[in-house]
C-alpha cells in the first residue's frame, strides 16, 4: 500500500525546499532601526535616537559599559563581563537587532517608530 | 504476535533515540543549543513504519527521559525539546502522508526547520518579548538545512537497508 517514489533518495521538492530555505536567508525583511533602547537589569531603561553619533556609559550588575553610537549604528565597545560575548557582537543597525550582555544585565535593542516595547 | 513485535520494535527505538540524544547534548557545539538531532532517525523511521501515535510516543518518551538522565527536567530546555518535537513530528507526518513530491531527505529536513522554528517562536515569546524571531534566524535555517540533510541521508540510509525486514513485523 505504501507509496513507493516516496522512498527514492531525491525527489524534485527536496531540491525546491533546500533552493527555498537558502534563498529565505536573503530576503528575511531587514528595515533600518529608528532608536536605541538601552535596559538594565530590566528595571531601568533608557531610549537614544540611532541618528545621532554618541558615545556614553552605562552602569549595569558588574561595572560600567560604554556604548557607542555612530553611523546609524550601535555596539558595545568595552564591558566588564568576563565573556566579552556583547563585545565581540560589535555593530548592530536593523530593527530588531539587540546585545545582550547576561553577565552585565544589559540589553540594547533597536526599533522602530512605534513604542511598543518601550511601554513594558 | 504483531503486537509483541511492535512493543518490541518501538522500545528499541526509543533506546536508541534517547542514547543518541543523550550522547548528542554532551557534545560541545560550535554555537551552543545547535545539535545533529540524530534522534530524529528513529522518529521518522516509526513515522514511515508505523504512524503519528508511535511517533508520538517515542518522541516525547525520548525528550522526557532524556531530559531526567540530564538532568534538565521542566527547565527552558526541556519545554523547548518537548514543543520542537511534536512541531516536527507533526509536519513531517502531514508531509508524509500528503501526494507532495518529498522524499525522506526533504522530510527529515522540513522536520528540522519546524523543530527549530518552533523552539524560536516559543523562546522569542518567553524570553525576549518585542523582538521578531525573524531577525535571528538566518543562522538557525542555514544550520537546520544541513542537520536535516544529514539525518534523511542517515534515515534513507537505513530505510532502505531495513526495508524488506521491516515489512515481514508491521504489515
Amino acid at each position: 500500500m505504501r507509496q513507493e517514489n516516496r522512498f527514492r533518495p531525491l525527489r524534485t521538492g527536496d531540491i525546491f525546499i533546500i533552493i527555498l530555505f537558502l534563498l529565505s536567508v536573503f530576503f528575511l525583511p531587514k528595515k533600518h532601526g529608528e532608536k536605541v533602547i538601552v535596559s538594565v537589569d530590566k528595571t531601568r531603561t533608557f531610549v537614544y535616537p540611532l541618528n545621532q553619533d554618541r558615545e556614553f556609559i552605562i552602569n549595569g550588575k558588574l561595572g560600567t559599559a560604554k556604548v557607542e553610537i555612530g553611523d546609524g549604528r550601535v555596539r558595545i565597545l568595552n564591558s566588564p563581563c568576563p565573556l566579552k560575548i556583547c563585545e565581540k557582537k560589535g555593530w548592530i543597525s536593523n530593527k530588531g537587532d539587540f546585545i545582550i550582555c547576561i553577565p552585565n544585565r544589559v540589553v540594547i535593542r533597536i526599533t522602530g517608530e512605534n513604542y511598543d516595547a518601550i511601554t513594558e | 504476535m504483531q503486537s509483541l513485535n511492535r512493543i518490541a520494535f518501538l522500545s528499541v527505538f526509543t533506546a536508541a533515540s534517547i542514547t543518541i540524544f543523550v550522547v548528542e547534548s554532551l557534545f560541545p557545539t560550535p554555537i551552543p543549543g545547535i545539535r545533529l538531532g540524530l534522534a530524529n532517525i528513529f522518529i521518522l523511521l516509526a513515522l514511515i513504519y508505523y504512524g503519528i501515535k508511535e511517533a508520538f510516543l517515542i518522541g516525547m518518551l525520548k525528550s522526557i527521559l532524556g531530559s531526567l538522565i540530564l538532568g534538565r527536567l521542566f527547565t527552558p530546555s526541556f519545554l523547548f525539546s518537548v514543543s520542537g518535537t511534536a512541531v516536527s513530528i507533526m509536519v513531517m507526518w502531514l508531509i508524509l502522508k500528503s501526494k507532495l513530491p518529498f522524499s525522506l531527505l526533504g522530510i527529515s529536513i522540513i522536520g528540522a526547520e519546524a523543530h527549530t522554528m518552533a523552539q524560536l517562536i516559543l523562546a522569542t515569546s518567553i524570553f525576549l518579548p518585542g523582538i521578531s524571531f525573524l531577525y535571528i534566524s538566518p543562522i538557525f535555517i542555514i544550520s537546520s538545512l544541513i542537520t536535516g540533510s544529514i539525518v534523511g541521508i542517515i534515515t534513507y540510509l537505513i530505510y532502505s537497508k531495513t526495508e524488506r525486514r521491516f515489512k515481514f513485523c508491521v504489515d
